[in-house]
């Protein structure tokens, strides 16, 4: 990467938070990962306190996004990032528990770069997680536009 | 109470009506009955007049004898004896004639006697007198008639015609007001009689009015009650749709949040797993290599004694975990799929419903062929209903069958279907191992089993099944004894209609 692109992590789950992570990391990306456990730190963090977006002018971000959250739901959080001139090239990776194919469609239609479904068996979550952190390794991902 | 009213109502009805017919065969009984008295009546006035009539007669055809014979007396004229003989011959029938006519009347019967009597006295004077004349002695003759002047047979003659005529008379006036009585009264009858029947035509008309409203408000009042029932009934399946969108929320949601923490357990129990490996590596290689050895290499390194029985009984542990989580995903994965299907919108088409099943069977002939099973699909009606969930239905019931047949005897399964009323109803029926009766609500709950579980299987099948056939509006039932086969009875639509229940999503 020729730019340190910060990794997103918006779950509410810490133990979700805490095996991706881990996994993450196993696959060798060693990227500065910043986690919020709620969508409206998320949103104050990328957004900035005007909500613009403005503090992400020029930043590499990569957004791993639960759709399940405890004050908002992340099809909002993700239609926002779409939205938003700086932030809608970042990618969006979303990992969730949803597999309903309704809300997938959704979820690409606004936008959503990949969509994940979190396994509850742990190898398969494990190795999702690697092949995610391999593929993070090696995709191009734009500064926030100016 | 509405119905004891129209009871009433009939009863009053029924009541009047021969009410009516009573009057009428009253009036038309006395009617005729008085109308015959008063002709009776008017024939006995009649009569007293004739009999009236008659004495006149009679008391003419007296004096004409009397006057002819004088006549003769005087001129001895053939002409007067001639008219004297014509009278006297018609004198005896003028009084039988009386007679006859006054014979209902003691009374008269009585002065008819008298009548007689001086009459005959009088025809034997008329006698004597007209022989003396022709015998050319006039002077006996006129001594005759002045010697019968002086006697009293005239006399008794004129009197007791008198009296008869008297006693005509009242009998003619007596007769005459009983005429009339019986006339008027014949006619207030009718005319009571008619009065009545128009009295009771108009209480009829009446009542009839009164029920014809009241059926009319009782149509109303059932108007109003069947728009309300619909009304009712619409917001009671409003009701319904929203309670049962709110349980597949709920099931939806809940089974979907459990997910979540199942991801970790797994996680970390796979993590810990790892770490126990670890641990127990760290173990052996303690144990194993002195401490200023070179550092244990990588590998299995044999436990020994209490540690190795300590890394089974912590392998054993997890394994249990792992097992019961997976277990556990199993079953939150079909309660999702299941409240999934509950919230998939049907897509109804025309579908022939025989083609679909071939195509099961085509797909289960693998299966069939392996348990020695030969499925006979008959004619089947065709449907319009949502394909999907036709498919799940069919395939689950027949596979299902193939799958639980009895070892070592060849199956069979029938197909059949049929129409009644608007619905197709369809039979599965397969000679396996059968259900025992008291298994048979069993079967359709969700996780439930019945029977030897020597088969994979997690106990969903036949409750999607049941969730599916109740969605398309349909019911269904088993009828089974153990040992003697299954029959799977589905009753569904023919055209499901989507408006009742698509309406929910």
């Amino acid at each position: 990467m020729t730019q340190p692109v910060s990794i997103i992590m918006i779950e509410d789950d810490e133990g979700h938070a805490r095996l991706i992570e881990r996994n993450i990391r196993r696959s060798g990306v060693n990227n500065e990962i910043i986690s919020f456990a709620n969508g409206t730190d998320a949103m104050k963090h990328l957004f900035g306190p005007d909500g613009s977006g403005l503090v992400q002018k020029g930043n590499a971000l990569l957004i791993l996004l639960d759709l399940n959250l405890p004050d908002m739901t992340g099809i909002d959080i993700l239609k926002q990032i779409k939205e938003n001139k700086y932030l809608k090239a970042s990618p969006v990776v979303v990992l969730t528990t949803t597999d309903d194919s309704q809300e997938i469609k959704r979820c690409y239609e606004l936008g959503c770069n990949v969509y994940i479904t979190k396994p509850v068996n742990y190898e398969n979550f494990a190795n999702a997680i690697r092949q995610l952190g391999l593929f993070f390794s090696v995709i191009q991902v734009p500064p926030a536009a100016s | 109470m509405i119905a004891d009213a129209q009871r009433r109502r009939t009863f009053w009805q029924i009541l009047l009506f021969a009410a009516g017919l009573l009057v009428l065969t009253v009036i038309s009984a006395g009617s005729v009955y008085l109308v015959n008295k008063a002709r009776d009546d008017s024939k006995w006035v009649v009569h007293t007049i004739e009999a009236e009539n008659q004495i006149n007669a009679l008391l003419l055809e007296i004096r004409r004898a009397e006057s002819a014979a004088r006549g003769y007396l005087l001129t001895q004229a053939a002409d007067f004896q001639g008219d004297h003989d014509k009278a006297v011959a018609a004198i005896i029938p003028a009084l039988d004639k009386l007679t006859r006519l006054t014979g209902d009347n003691p009374a008269q019967r009585e002065n008819i006697e008298k009548l007689s009597a001086a009459i005959e006295t009088r025809l034997g004077q008329f006698a004597q007198e007209m022989d003396f004349v022709r015998r050319g002695e006039p002077e006996k003759a006129a001594a005759l008639v002045r010697e019968v002047a002086s006697t009293d047979a005239t006399a008794v003659i004129a009197k007791v015609a008198t009296v008869m005529i008297q006693e005509e008379e009242r009998l003619f006036r007596l007769r005459t007001v009983n005429s009339d009585r019986s006339q008027t009264l014949a006619a207030s009858m009718t005319g009571i009689g008619s009065g009545l029947v128009v009295l009771l035509a108009l209480i009829s008309i009446w009542l009839v009015r009164r029920s014809a409203r009241a059926r009319d408000d009782a149509e109303a009042r059932l108007r109003d009650a069947n728009v309300n029932l619909e009304a009712v009934v619409d917001e009671r399946t409003a009701d319904l749709r929203e309670a049962n969108n709110e349980i597949q929320r709920f099931a939806y949601i809940v089974s979907h949040d459990l997910r979540s923490p199942l991801v970790n357990i797994m996680g970390f129990t796979s993590e810990l797993e790892e770490l126990g490996g670890d641990i127990f590596r760290r173990i052996g290689g303690l144990t194993h290599v002195p401490a200023d050895g070179p550092p244990p290499s990588t590998g299995e390194i044999a436990l020994e004694g209490p540690d190795k029985q300590l890394s089974a009984d912590f392998s054993e542990a997890l394994s249990f975990i792992k097992s019961s989580i997976a277990k556990m995903d199993r079953l939150i994965s079909a309660i999702l799929n299941l409240t999934r299907e509950g919230r998939r919108a049907f897509q109804p088409e025309k579908i022939d419903t025989r083609e679909l099943i071939e195509a099961i069977v085509s797909t289960l002939a693998h299966q069939a062929a392996e348990a020695q099973a030969e499925i006979h699909v008959a004619p089947l009606p065709d449907l319009v209903s949502d394909r999907l969930a036709l498919e799940q239905i069919f395939s689950n019931l027949i596979d299902n069958a193939v799958k639980y047949l009895k070892p070592g005897v060849p199956g069979e399964i029938r197909i059949r279907g049929r129409t009644k009323l608007g619905y197709a109803i369809f039979e599965i029926s397969d000679n396996g191992r059968g259900i025992d009766p008291k298994d048979h609500q069993r079967i359709f709950d969700l996780f439930r089993r019945a029977g030897t579980q020597d088969k994979p299987g997690q106990g969903i099948g036949l409750a999607h099944v049941r969730a599916l056939v109740r969605r398309l509006g349909g019911t269904m039932s088993v009828s089974s004894e153990l040992n003697t086969g299954s029959t799977f009875t589905i009753t569904l639509p023919i055209t499901w209609n989507a408006s009742n229940r698509n309406a929910d999503q």
